[in-house]
């Protein structure tokens, strides 16, 4: 990388400045920086999910049957008792498991089924997952875990429509799905948007995980570069440097907490126009 | 219901030592994190504008990155200080070990976490009891010994639960990082290698998870008794009402 820089340039800097950026920019730090991708993607894409299981979970509480305002009550409750990290680990493994269970019954003998000791029963049925679609799999249970906290926030918000608004709509003579699409998930958002735009920190926050899913993420690549580093041919080339890439980790971080917290107050303010709302 | 009962009994068995260790290392922080977080919400409300400043900065350093980071970033400082500091101190053993730096790390933590909650109920604490307490002629002690403490900790209470039962969700994080010496593994470690033996995720984690579960409600149910002690004088007793941490 450091060829790249114009002759003038690269005369004018000291030896060590080089030095430095030839570290930062060689192969494997780039490969770290480009990591940033899988945070970035499997922050977008749970928030995407989770707004949906959000949505899903709030309309299953406000139902009108008790079976299935309890599957709603189960579900936003979840997340009392349970640490995402738990449901986060749990979620690929027993998908993975399900998907080789029906593999096996198509592709094992019943014989193999019957007197198998390992799982999968047969090689045949064995899956791996590669990168990209554990990151989906890691999307996606982000997105329950996290849909379980939107599914509060927007059951509250819901509920936080003015009255007057769903009855005038009723008056009108919109039918229950007409009032619930075009006036009460309509109007929700800006009551939302505080609990949501704290779910987002929350979820961000645990894109830390990802580690976690044999997914090589800005955290196992900063784990790499930092561990002392020894080569047979030039000796110890760094002692133990992990705790300045992690600290490099930590405001990265709080970089995008900070964004995202700018980012929101923007949305509410742009979402809140022509409201009547508590301003802050 | 044999072939169902029995491996769930099974890891229910194999799961309560584990737990254990979940419920030391909240045991262990909670109450160094309390104190931390009542220094640190007073330090953030004071007019001294360094202090503040301080206090705000570790505020929003804490709650403003994920924990997993900060379990990897204050072990890999508390290796690198080893050789320089913790050995010749010769406290390198009690430094190092997951069950002193585990703890340590979780107080560092909750300590900002709820500082903040506390930092928003001291805002809140009826400005005409402190009025009355001055006009009284209490001093600053005084004031805060019989006024703004009793205030502030009723109305930070049913936050500071959920702050509680999350730090006790974090303390699965902790052997992702700490090693594990000998046989001192946590729910999760354990729910691992009992997964790793057999490949029954299902019922492994789930009896991790309900471990948690029930350890929840215990906080839950504890903290409410305490909180209903605390507002037994007051008209309308409300009970503690969930509400996730929003910034955990």
């Amino acid at each position: 990388m450091i060829d790249l820089l114009p002759q003038w340039l690269r005369e004018g800097l000291s030896e060590d400045v080089l030095f430095w950026l030839g570290y930062l920019t060689n192969g494997k730090h780039l490969a770290w920086y480009a990591s940033v991708r899988f945070t970035l993607f499997a922050a977008v894409a749970g928030a995407a999910v989770a707004l949906a299981m959000g949505l899903l979970g709030a309309t299953l509480r406000n139902s009108r049957l008790l079976p299935v305002r309890l599957i709603g009550a189960g579900y936003t409750n979840m997340t009392r008792g349970i640490p995402d990290v738990l449901f986060f680990i749990f979620f690929p493994l027993a998908f993975e498991q399900t998907v080789e269970w029906v593999m096996s019954r198509s592709l094992c003998s019943a014989e193999e089924i019957a007197t198998a000791v390992l799982w999968p029963p047969c090689p045949a049925a064995n899956i791996h997952f590669d990168t990209f679609q554990y990151l989906l799999l890691a999307s996606v249970s982000l997105g329950i875990v996290y849909g379980a906290f939107a599914a509060n926030v927007i059951f509250g918000a819901m509920h936080s429509v003015a009255p007057g608004q769903i009855e005038a709509a009723r008056a009108f003579g919109m039918s229950d799905r007409q009032v619930n699409w075009r006036i009460r998930i309509r109007q929700m958002w800006i009551y939302a948007l505080p609990g949501l735009s704290n779910v987002w920190m929350l979820l961000i926050k645990s894109t830390s995980l990802l580690s976690l899913l044999q997914i090589t993420d800005i955290v196992r690549w900063a784990n790499v570069l930092g561990s002392p580093n020894f080569l047979p041919t030039a000796g110890l080339v760094h002692p133990d440097w992990r705790w300045q890439y992690y600290l490099v980790l930590l405001v990265f971080y709080i970089i995008l907490t900070f964004l995202s917290e700018k980012g929101f107050t923007a949305l509410r303010r742009r979402v809140g126009r022509g409201m009547i709302t508590v301003e802050d | 219901m044999e072939w169902f009962l029995g491996p769930l009994v099974g890891d229910i068995e194999m799961l309560a030592k584990p737990a254990l260790f979940n419920i030391y290392f909240a045991a262990a922080s909670i109450p160094i994190g309390f104190v931390g977080a009542v220094l640190l919400a007073l330090g953030k409300a004071s007019r001294n504008r360094l202090l503040s400043r301080l206090c705000s900065g570790y505020i929003y350093v804490f709650r403003g990155s994920p924990f997993f980071i900060q379990l990897f970033m204050f072990y890999s400082v508390a290796l690198a200080l080893n050789i320089g500091v913790w050995k010749p101190l010769g406290i390198d053993w009690l430094v190092l070990h997951p069950l002193f730096l585990g703890p340590a790390i979780l107080a560092l933590n909750t300590a900002a976490y709820a500082a903040e909650i506390f930092y928003g109920a001291l805002l809140t604490v009826p400005k005409g009891e402190v009025e009355a307490a001055r006009a009284f002629g209490m001093s600053r002690g005084q004031q805060f010994r019989s006024v703004i403490w009793p205030n502030l900790i009723r109305i930070a209470w049913p936050a500071y639960t959920n702050e509680v039962v999350f730090l006790f969700h974090a303390t699965a994080l902790v052997y992702f990082t700490l090693p594990v010496i000998d046989d001192q593994k946590d729910l999760m470690n354990r729910a691992g290698q009992l997964f790793q033996k057999d490949y029954n995720a299902f019922l492994h984690f789930s009896v991790a998870a309900l471990y948690f579960l029930v350890i929840s409600l215990v906080i839950f149910y504890v903290f409410g008794l305490i909180y209903r002690r605390m507002t037994r004088h007051m008209p309308h007793q409300r009970a503690i009402r969930f509400k996730p941490r929003w910034l955990g």
